[in-house]
């Protein structure tokens, strides 16, 4: 987009509402801001809806800080937790139906690669685990097949949180919630060996409570999208409200379950992604 | 000609019923008449039952879908008859009036004596003709025994000449539009140019096939 | 691009003014014809039978370079994502599917609607399971009368080719913005090799201009890029469900003022024939065709009956259908479908529907024999036909 776009007409100013003027004045749009500029420019996402120490709201502001061209990018979200907080950014974002995220994705980014063909676009999914890694399964992974290049992000908190607590496939095996009342019976999904196998260039499991790496896998997945083909994120952002854990512990939790193993984090980078993110330097970092 | 004649093909798949209707049909249009055409609505499977039909008329038609009162009924294989391998049974199955079937054969065989009743209740003519055989002896290929039973059907009937057929056949091979009817007529349509090698020897053959079943429907029904 | 040899026309022009010649070709093929003109900029595909030959066949227009990006996708419920993302971006989409794929698909049509998406799609009509079956029916139209989808119904390859190609223009006027479905009966036109006077001018559909669009486009380009100020989904209050209500409301305001765009090409949603008729039979799809050579049949035997030919489903000609029959004594509604969705469309919309014979129906894929309609009429009562 044209700055100018965002400059509302002066005529208007005075009834536009003080976050638009924010936008505007404190550089929401600003290019390859760093995770330290988070209260420091405005942020994209305004007041979020969700549960005070939400682990996913943290890491959805860790994202959007990271994205290295917010002005041109566009996000697809899918129904659940994040569905609340990702109509209160300000960049263009659609939720559709539950699980149809990388589809949606898919025909946009492809229709922006018509209308747009000299510009970059760069379409981020951000979905929690049960329209990642259950209902949409089957078009997060074809997404991937075709090398679509699109990011897919997923806010693991290895639960339907929006829905009041129940299994996922990304539910650890033997937890006990809804929907598992003798424990879940299986293990949890191992979706970065799945999206490696299925064609990603770029996988990366990370903790909400490393900000420094949750910052440069999205940077990283994202502009090896660009050039390359699929990536995915996985972030780890457990649920203080169905953990029944103190908002303020939340972020603790986070930690400590990667410390322990419980959680782990990995990342993958395809040769020829690696060879692009060593010529952009800099940038990717 | 009567002012609306309905065709049923019935065959086994593979054998170009599909195909032969659209020559017929096209034929027909060739001749500034109306017709549609269309096949049995199921999943095509080779040797498993396949059947269309072509609707011909000189004014508008409107019925679509199956013929379930043809005037005029082609078979193609033996087995249609003596195996029922085929969507509408017996083979004669709604046959109008005065109705005419033209059955290809290989090898001798009689109908059972309640099917020749039906018929001569109705005052169907049935005509046994060896269509395969024709077209191994003169296209070197059992691929055109659907050209064959066109070459006779002009012969017994009037539905359309002998020459708009060689035209329609031409267009169908020759014509720069693929012809659609389904994906695989499409395959086997590459398996009948390949044995040719050359489409010109490929028309070359359907006229003589054609006009060498004309002749003998000729003298069949003189 | 080969289609960019093509000089882009309106759609006045297209549809009235264009050379066309007269094609011996199947359904199918005419959905390619149309596809040909309606400079598509991405069509998305899936097989289902009888559908799958209409979109091999757009596939190949996509390899000679007249649709722009083209590919295959893992099922129906995908593709219809598929085409709502690329509609949201802005760009032109089609697709096509039929019975099982249509259900599958299902939860993204009301969703279509509700994001205003000007998709066109051609839905070849044919019965859901169980049992299997593959085989021409409507019954699907009925599940998807309320889903805020313009519905146009094809009698024939004429009719589908030419309702794909006006379909683009109806869906695209910025105070109608909706999706279009241009359904016809599986089989029964898609395989039947018919005339169909095609374009054969070197012309196509002017461009799809998203700034039309009553939504902003989804592309970072169009502000604003913020328009919720709270996500009014799952709130308890009495703004989330008046946001709703009045949203839904003005989905069907919108659909209902497709009329007067839909008018200008098909003149009136219904055609009729014999208006003093007594006896009246009400069709939509090839149900019309057989109407029409059951017609034919009476006529010669004397006996006089008209035919009213619904073309527009949704919206639905209401008061074109009270006026029309507000005479018949009789009225028959053959259908190809169980469910008989369209005599219950007439029902609610005339006075004394006593007058109405509920079918005849078939389905399960078998043609209705002109015969059957014949006979119902004569007997003025399905039963004992």
């Amino acid at each position: 987009m044209s700055e100018s776009i965002t400059k509302p007409n002066p005529y208007f100013k005075e009834y536009l509402p003080q976050e638009y003027k924010d936008i505007v004045e404190k550089e929401a749009f600003k290019k390859n801001k760093s995770f330290l500029d988070l209260g420091v420019v405005k942020e994209l996402l305004e007041e979020h809806p969700l549960c005070a120490g939400c682990n996913l709201a943290l890491s959805l502001k860790l994202i959007l800080v990271a994205l290295p061209n917010p002005e041109d990018t566009i996000i697809v979200g899918s129904t659940g937790c994040s569905s609340l907080a990702l109509a209160q950014v300000g960049i263009h974002n659609i939720h559709s139906l539950f699980g149809n995220q990388n589809a949606v994705a898919t025909g946009l980014k492809r229709a922006l690669s018509i209308r747009f063909p000299d510009k970059v676009k760069d379409v981020v999914v951000m979905a929690g685990d049960g329209a990642t890694a259950d209902i949409g399964l089957d078009m997060t992974l074809h997404s991937w097949f075709r090398k679509e290049k699109i990011t897919t992000i997923m806010f693991d908190n290895e639960i339907y949180a929006n829905t009041g607590g129940q299994e996922s496939g990304m539910t650890p095996c033997g937890r006990v919630v809804n929907m598992a009342p003798k424990g879940k019976k299986f293990s949890k999904i191992n979706m970065p060996e799945i999206a490696k196998t299925s064609g990603c260039d770029y996988v990366a499991a990370v903790s909400v409570a490393k900000p420094k790496s949750v910052f440069s896998s999205v940077r990283k997945a994202i502009l090896v999208a660009r050039e390359i083909g699929p990536t995915y994120v996985q972030i780890f952002t457990p649920c203080p409200t169905n953990l029944k854990i103190k908002s303020s512990e939340a972020i603790i939790v986070a930690e400590e379950k990667v410390k322990q193993g419980e959680y782990p984090i990995s990342e993958y980078i395809s040769p020829q992604a690696e060879e692009y993110l060593k010529n952009l330097g800099e940038l990717s970092q | 000609m009567k002012k609306e004649i309905s065709i049923r093909m019935s065959g086994l798949g593979g054998q170009g019923v599909v195909t032969a209707a659209h020559i017929l049909g096209q034929a027909a249009v060739l001749e500034k008449k109306n017709a549609t055409v269309n096949p049995f609505f199921g999943a095509e499977k080779r040797l498993a039952p396949a059947e269309s039909y072509v609707r011909i008329s000189e004014s508008e038609i409107y019925d679509v879908g199956e013929v379930v009162y043809p005037d005029i009924i082609m078979i193609y294989h033996p087995d249609v008859i003596l195996k029922g391998k085929s969507y509408t049974m017996p083979f004669y199955s709604g046959i109008r009036k005065n109705g005419i079937i033209i059955a290809n054969y290989t090898t001798e065989f009689s109908l059972d004596e309640t099917d020749k009743e039906e018929l001569k209740k109705s005052n169907v003519k049935l005509y046994f003709v060896p269509a395969t055989k024709i077209a191994l002896e003169v296209g070197n290929t059992e691929l055109s025994t659907n050209i064959a039973m066109l070459g006779y059907l002009a012969g017994i009937t009037d539905v359309v000449s002998l020459d708009s057929l060689k035209q329609s056949a031409y267009e169908r091979f020759a014509g720069k539009t693929k012809f659609v009817a389904s994906a695989t007529t499409a395959a086997l349509d590459e398996s009948v140019k390949k044995q040719y090698a050359k489409i010109e020897q490929l028309i070359s053959s359907n006229n003589a096939i054609l006009e060498k079943a004309y002749k003998e429907a000729k003298s069949i029904i003189s | 691009m080969a289609g960019n040899n093509l000089k882009e026309v309106s759609a006045e022009y297209l549809l009235f003014e264009a050379k066309r010649e007269e094609k011996f070709i199947t359904g199918s093929e005419a959905v390619k014809e149309a596809i040909l003109r309606a400079n598509v900029d991405l069509a998305i595909s899936y097989p289902i039978t009888p559908q799958s030959e209409s979109m091999h066949l757009v596939g190949d227009l996509y390899a000679e370079g007249y649709v722009k990006d083209y590919f295959r996708g893992e099922n129906e419920f995908a593709v219809m994502s598929e085409v709502a993302g690329a509609a949201m971006a802005g760009v032109r989409v089609f697709t096509a599917t039929c019975g099982p794929g249509t259900l599958r698909a299902f939860e993204n049509f009301p969703m279509w609607a509700g994001s205003r998406l000007p998709i066109v799609m051609a839905f070849m009509t044919r019965g859901v399971n169980a049992p299997l079956t593959i085989q021409p029916d409507t019954i699907e139209m009925s599940f998807l009368l309320d889903t805020g989808m313009i519905m146009l119904h094809a009698e024939n390859a004429q009719d589908l080719y030419d309702m794909i190609l006006l379909a683009y223009d109806v869906a695209e006027q910025t105070s109608v913005h909706l999706p279009v479905g241009v359904f016809v009966d599986g089989f029964f036109v898609t395989h039947t090799r018919q005339k169909v006077k095609v374009i054969v001018e070197d012309v196509k559909l002017k461009s799809y201009d998203p700034s039309r669009s009553p939504m902003p486009t989804i592309d970072m380009e169009t502000p604003p890029f913020r328009y919720m100020r709270d996500p009014f989904v799952m709130k308890s209050n009495f703004i989330s469900y008046a946001a709703h209500a009045s949203w839904q409301q003005e989905v069907i305001a919108a659909m209902y003022r497709s009329k007067k765009y839909l008018e200008k090409y098909l003149g009136s949603l219904i055609e009729q024939t014999n208006t003093d008729a007594e006896i009246q039979i009400v069709a939509s799809g090839t149900a019309v065709s057989q109407a029409r050579a059951a017609a034919k049949i009476l006529k010669e035997e004397g006996i006089e009956v008209g035919i009213i030919k619904i073309k527009s489903i949704r919206p639905f000609p209401t008061e074109e259908i009270k006026d029309a029959l507000k005479n018949a004594e009789k009225i028959v509604i053959p259908e190809f479908n169980r469910a008989g969705w369209l005599a219950k469309e007439v029902a609610s919309t005339i006075k004394n529907n006593d007058r109405i014979v509920h079918g005849p129906r078939v389905y399960g894929g078998m043609t209705m024999p002109p015969e059957i309609i014949v006979e119902v009429i004569k007997k003025g009562t399905l039963i004992g036909v």
